[in-house]
């Protein structure tokens, strides 16, 4: 293409291929089609589900990459199907590198082997998407909690199983998880926990005042595919706030997820 | 009831500024009327001054467009009969004084007849009717009998028939003499060919109908054997002839549906006014056999000056329920009527609950008591006293809620709605289930003497229809659209002011109006009037009943005359089926070479008249062999196998009833050509269709194995005869014009389906096209018998045939100039698709046929489809609409669920049972099944609810367009037109609800670059830092959005004005059907919002200029 004429506006180099892919995997489930908003701070997406009870909100740092060059603001419409088809067609530790024009019609991905002098290349024509911003405003929690990413994964696998909904009660002896279904109920409850040898697997609770929520557990499973991407997790949650699920990733970068309180009987 | 409903204290009405209180209101003598309107102006003129003024009388609301024509109305009937204003509300009939009984004789087109009594329990037939002077009559026509047929066994002798006759009597054991007469006459067998001999038959005369079917069920049931002369009749006997008594002396008699009869003078005798059992002017008795029955040409193809009655009622219902007889009011009635042949009404009345302002050149009579309003509008009725009573579903909601209510309110008087005194008016249940019309329950009210004619049944019946709304159907036909009051608006526009209220009550005299407009563009009564006189049924059977019982009372006329008898064949429900018409396999594809189309000209009828297909000569072996008739010569084999003798041995009775209607449409039409009076065109015309209509029923009722007298070996020969046509033409086209035959190419045919094949036979030019069609038409003709017609009628070109029974093409009848675009089976007409489904193909077909720019249909396909996917479709084309019909469907149905969402929502304003649903269908959570996404229109306006466009694109515009692009393009190509380029760019809207969006903030985004921001300097306002300099051209640009949207809005809502009729009140029309109420809608959310983003100029850092 005509990427070789003229200098691209856009050009970021990821040293893992593997991370975008963990990241468009973890999303592409809530949200089919949305803009990636460039500029010379990073990379930002920010998305609603279709049934606006769930938000992704992910921005990678310029600092993640290594080098970034954005001249411009621009936005990348992507659909994330066919992004993933692509990104499916990279190893792990591929070195992956954005390229964009101004006023795209297609981003450029390049894949470089570290092993082997293997490049390949791919086009993939963007979508014109007009869509409105939206942000969930920062606010104080009552209750923020991490814990190990796996753990709040197995969590949710295993009372999905009873029930489609959860209900966490954050206390100052420690945060329940429990839900009641057709065929019984179920309780998991951590306490904070420090473990010197795996800092890791710490659980870590900071409490301002007790928390009580039900959220539907289809989508925390959902967000739970980003577990790949970081060993914790942080759940902040206030009453009848929505619930912010955070992965963090290097050098300042996250990767967010809102999700609505459900209410009393309704889905 | 609810407080709300019940009417404003009596206060307001002593209080109320009219000189002319109506507080103890009675129907007012003429005189009344008279001195009423003299009040009010006595001349129109002077009236409409007045109202003009806008000064106390007049109304101070301004005119309406249908006020205005309701003026129109007195102005020109008072141009018409200077001298004689006054009568123009007028509700009388003509005086008896030119009637005298002893000097004339008694001459009416009789619109009704049924069964009666008269002196103490003789059962006689009614004739309801009026005259030529517009006298209504009613004669009683006494003394005729009713009687059956059974073949008299061998030995059977004249001389036994007082003996059967005393036996039968014992038999039946009746109080009373039963049987009145036995006569040995000598009739035939209708069903199989008798070998053209009469053969002895009694024929059992009852003293009274009611006789008949103990008769006629104890012959059957074999209890009559006299001196067992009947042989081996175990089954029963088989009796002949069975048919209604009001059939059967409208046949003997000669009388027709609508027809005119005449009681010769001195023939008929006037009875007293005590003893009359109606309300008619004139009452008197004849003997039956001094009726004269006119036959319906000539002079008597007239119609009487009939009295159309068309009325509408409103209810005061309660919010969230449809009207309840036992709680909701009945608060206004509208009426109007109008002489037939007349162009303007006479009586335009609104009878009203509580106070009502003028409306010009209507009567209004206001009521403190509902009780009393319906009172008086029942001596409104008997006086006015109308002949026909017509109304939009009068038979399923007005004539039973106006029944239901006068019960619940004790009013005893209020259901004599009939011609005759001691009759009432009730509201029953039935069932009407033909294989046209599929089952359909049906409520039917009484009276007696007055024809109905409910304008929605009638066009349910006789045109489909995407919607059978007042409003919709209106504006299909009549090319307007109607303001739609909602139920529940009703109430509110009820209790307001008596402003409001005349509001309604021009609302409700509009909706009174309409079915007679609507009745006289269809001109409904014309061309039933032409079938009831061309089949000789009474008219009510039309609409009441089915095919079957037009074609038996012409069966039975002609039968009459030639001495036949009709076995009363016991039909056993037998779920034989028969081979239909064959359909020659399509090459699908798109032609742009004219395509031509030969017609058989009423296949059917001529089938059955050129093979002598007839129940009179049906053969079996035994009788070929017993009467030695010769194949081919005397009788034929059709392809189906059956035996039928030739028109040289006995010419069918089908055959001579198809001949004579075929026969009479002829004339019909040539009369139709030279006549110039316009009603009398109408009723030609009508007459002409009806003819039509009923030769090709005939063929129907021979298969329906359901009815009276169905004979397989008739409808089975006749479609094998078809299938064997269609393929035979095709032969010998296509043998004959070849290049071998020095033709330019060879012809081929694509497609045939019944009666009709389409050839191509090469070559470009439409003349060249056409000479060929009409050569092969005449050249195929030839080859098949009298009067079986291949008709060349017009040529297809460019034509798309996308499969059976599914084309389109361009329809030309002469090289000049096509005619018009015709279309089969295509989503054009389906309810059940948006309307942009509708649009799309409609352009696109229009596009290919007539401007044969494929490029450009593919063009605007694309566009389209780019313009869905950005949310740039108006919603209103996007509104799929299906009627809650009833609570428990199986399925989950999305219309279903969205009414029960509703429900939960707002149960005030959620459509009930009976209500059209409108709904899109929104996005969902992934995997929500359609029924689940499902949403109220007005729901998504408000919320900003994305609309799924996918689903839009994938499940309502992917099919028909592929099935019209694959012909074109190949499949692959059209494949893309659904995926290319142009479906890159969509647009996302964020509603403004869902569990998130109370939470979420909106972040602007630049206005120039669409860079979200964030800053705390540029946060409100409109652009980024970098696009600063583009700021004024991005106001103009904001600014000129605006003023378009504002423009817009303002369009609309002067569209929906007019449509109400009145600019200085509010827009309340909620016609879900009306396309311009949803882009309202919308248009007002965008203007708001565009002025929102004007305002963030405002707060802009780098405007501050």
């Amino acid at each position: 293409m005509n990427a070789d004429q003229r200098p691209p506006v856009l050009e970021a180099r990821l040293e893992q291929a593997n991370l975008l892919k963990k990241v468009v995997d973890a999303i592409k489930d809530l949200v089919q089609d949305c803009n990636f908003d460039c500029n010379d701070s990073g990379v930002a997406l920010q998305a609603m589900d279709n049934s606006h009870v769930a938000l992704v909100s992910m921005m990678l740092k310029a600092e993640s990459f290594s080098p970034f060059r954005c001249d411009r603001n621009i936005a990348l419409g992507i659909n994330l199907t066919s992004l993933m088809k692509v990104l499916r067609c990279a190893q792990n530790e591929d070195i992956l590198t954005l390229k964009a024009e101004d006023a795209p019609d297609v981003v450029n991905l390049v894949f470089e082997s570290s092993e082997s002098d293997r490049i390949s290349e791919y086009d993939i024509k963007l979508m014109d998407i007009d869509q409105e911003h939206l942000g969930i405003p920062e606010t104080e929690y009552a209750a923020t909690i991490t814990m190990p990413s796996a753990e709040f994964q197995r969590i949710c696998r295993d009372l999905m199983a009873l029930s489609e909904s959860v209900a966490i009660e954050a206390t100052k002896d420690g945060v329940k998880f429990s839900c009641s279904g057709d065929i019984g109920n179920g309780a998991v409850t951590l306490r904070s926990h420090q473990n010197v040898d795996k800092p890791e697997l710490n659980v870590d609770i900071a409490l301002s005042e007790p928390v009580a929520l039900t959220f539907s557990l289809k989508y925390l499973v959902n967000f739970c595919k980003a577990s790949g991407l970081s060993n914790s997790v942080k759940l902040c949650l206030s009453n009848e706030v929505p619930l912010l699920v955070e992965y963090t990733l290097a050098s300042n970068s996250f990767l967010r997820f809102y999700l609505a309180p459900k209410i009393g009987d309704e889905e | 009831m609810p407080a709300a409903t019940l009417p404003p204290p009596k206060r307001v009405l002593v209080d109320s500024t009219k000189a002319h209180s109506n507080a103890n209101f009675t129907i007012p003598s003429p005189n009344t009327a008279k001195r009423r309107k003299l009040e009010t102006g006595s001349s129109p003129s002077k009236r409409l001054k007045v109202s003009q003024n806008g000064t106390k009388i007049g109304s101070s609301q301004p005119k309406s467009q249908f006020e205005d024509s309701l003026e129109k109305l007195t102005q020109d009937i008072s141009g018409l009969k200077q001298q004689n204003s006054e009568k123009d509300q007028q509700w009388d009939r003509p005086g008896l004084d030119d009637f005298d009984e002893n000097r004339d004789s008694l001459c009416f087109q009789q619109i009704e007849a049924e069964e009666g009594t008269l002196h103490g329990g003789r059962t006689t037939i009614k004739l309801f009717g009026v005259t030529e002077t517009g006298h209504s009559v009613l004669l009683h026509v006494t003394d005729f009998l009713h009687y059956l047929y059974v073949a008299a066994p061998v030995s059977f002798a004249k001389t036994d028939c007082e003996g059967f006759k005393t036996y039968l009597e014992t038999q039946l054991a009746q109080h009373q003499p039963a049987i009145h007469s036995v006569q040995m006459v000598m009739r035939e067998n209708l069903f199989g060919f008798q070998g053209n001999q009469q053969s002895p038959y009694l024929k059992i005369t009852v003293t009274d109908p009611k006789f008949i079917n103990r008769l006629r069920t104890t012959i059957e049931g074999g209890n009559m054997n006299y001196k067992q002369m009947w042989k081996g009749v175990e089954g029963g006997i088989l009796t002949f002839d069975s048919i209604q008594y009001v059939l059967r002396f409208m046949i003997d008699t000669g009388v027709t549906g609508m027809s005119w009869v005449e009681a010769p003078q001195s023939k008929f005798h006037m009875i007293p006014h005590r003893d009359r059992h109606s309300n008619c002017q004139i009452e008197a008795y004849v003997h039956y056999r001094d009726l004269i029955a006119h036959s319906n040409d000539g002079e008597w193809a007239k119609m009487a000056p009939l009295r159309i009655l068309s009325f509408d009622i409103e209810c005061a219902g309660r919010k969230g329920v449809f009207p309840e007889a036992n709680q909701d009011p009945v608060i206004q009635i509208a009426n109007v009527v109008t002489r037939y042949g007349e162009p303007k009404p006479f009586v335009r009345n609104v009878f009203c609950l509580d106070t009502c302002s003028l409306i010009v050149n209507t009567q209004i009579f206001e009521f403190d008591a509902e009780e009393k309003m319906l009172m008086a509008w029942r001596d409104f009725l008997e006086k006015v006293d109308p002949d026909v009573i017509i109304g939009y579903n009068i038979a399923n909601f007005d004539f039973p809620y106006l029944l239901d209510r006068a019960k619940h309110l004790k009013c005893n008087r209020f259901p004599y709605w009939t011609r005759l005194k001691s009759m009432q008016s009730q509201a029953k249940e039935t069932n009407f289930s033909s294989k046209q019309m599929g089952n359909r329950d049906t409520k039917a009210t009484n009276t007696n003497g007055r024809l109905q004619l409910d304008l929605l049944q009638l066009i349910q019946r006789d045109h489909q229809l995407r919607s059978y709304t007042l409003n919709s159907v209106c504006s299909h036909f009549l090319g307007e659209q109607k303001e739609d009051v909602h139920h529940t608006m009703i109430t509110e526009l009820f209790n307001g002011t008596p402003e409001s209220r005349r509001r309604l009550a021009v609302y409700c005299l509009k909706d009174a109006f309409l079915p007679q407009r609507l009745m006289d563009k269809l001109m409904c009564l014309v061309n039933y009037t032409e079938m009831a006189r061309v089949t000789g049924v009474p008219f009510n059977y039309l609409l009441a009943r089915g095919q079957q019982v037009k074609f038996i009372s012409q069966l039975f006329r002609k039968a009459l005359e030639q001495h036949l008898v009709i076995p009363n064949l016991q039909t056993d429900l037998s779920e034989e089926q028969y081979e239909g018409a064959t359909v020659i396999e399509p090459t699908r594809g798109y032609y742009d070479v004219p395509i031509a189309t030969l017609d058989f000209a009423s296949l059917y009828p001529s089938i059955i008249q050129a093979h002598n297909l007839c129940y009179t000569t049906l053969l079996n072996k035994t009788a070929v062999d017993k009467l030695r008739l010769v194949k081919d010569e005397d009788y034929i084999i059709t392809p189906n196998n059956d035996m039928f003798c030739t028109s040289k041995v006995r010419k069918g009775l089908l055959t001579q009833i198809l001949e004579e209607l075929l026969g009479a449409r002829k004339r019909a039409k040539k009369e139709l050509a030279v006549e110039t009076d316009t009603f009398k065109k109408a009723v030609l015309n009508g007459r002409q269709l009806a003819l039509k209509i009923s030769a090709n029923s005939v063929y129907g009722i021979t298969g329906a194995t359901v009815g009276k007298l169905p004979c397989l070996a008739i409808a089975s020969s006749t479609t094998s005869y078809g299938r064997q046509m269609i393929e035979r033409t095709k032969e010998e086209v296509e043998k004959r014009y070849t290049i071998a035959n020095g033709y330019s190419h060879d012809a081929q045919v694509i497609y045939g389906d019944t009666d009709s094949v389409m050839v191509k036979f090469g070559p470009k030019d439409l003349e060249k096209a056409m000479e060929l069609g009409q050569h092969a038409a005449a050249y195929v003709s030839d080859k098949f018998i009298k009067p079986i017609k291949l008709e060349f009628e017009k040529v297809y070109f460019p034509y798309l045939l996308i499969n059976k029974k599914r084309y389109a093409g361009l329809y030309w009848t002469t090289p000049k100039k096509y005619d018009k675009m015709d279309s089969k089976g295509i989503e054009t007409v389906r309810r059940d698709n948006c309307r942009l489904v509708q649009n799309v193909i409609e352009t696109i077909l229009r596009k290919i046929l007539i401007d044969q720019d494929v490029q450009g249909a593919q063009d605007y396909v694309k566009d389209t489809i780019s313009d869905l996917l950005q949310n740039k479709i108006d919603m209103s084309k996007l509104v799929i609409t299906k009627a809650l019909s009833k609570s428990d469907y199986t399925a989950k149905q999305a219309h279903v669920e969205l009414a029960e969402r509703m429900k939960k929502r707002d149960a005030g304003s959620a459509p009930t049972l009976g209500d059209r649903v409108a709904y899109v269908i929104v996005k969902g959570a992934g995997g929500a099944k359609n029924y689940e996404r499902s949403e109220d229109p007005i729901f998504v306006l408000e919320n900003n609810i994305p609309i799924d466009t996918k689903y839009y694109l994938a499940n309502q515009l992917a099919k028909p367009l592929g099935r019209i692009f694959d012909p074109i393009l190949g499949e692959k190509k059209a494949g893309q037109l659904l995926t290319g380029e142009h479906t890159r760019s969509i647009s996302v809207a964020a509603p403004t609800l869902g569990g998130l969006m109370k939470f979420a903030k909106k972040t602007q985004t630049c206005m120039g670059c669409k860079k979200p921001l964030v800053g705390a300097d540029e946060m409100a306002g409109a652009v980024c830092s970098n696009c600063r300099p583009r700021t004024g051209e991005l106001y103009t640009k904001t600014l000129t959005k605006v003023s378009e949207l504002e423009v817009r809005f303002g369009r609309l809502w002067t569209q929906c004005q007019r449509c109400q009729g009145s600019l200085h009140c509010e827009v309340i029309c909620s016609s879900k059907d009306c396309p311009i109420f949803y882009m309202r809608m919308k248009a007002k959310k965008d203007v708001e919002d565009a002025g929102k983003e004007l305002t963030r100029f405002d707060f802009d850092a780098g405007a501050a200029w």
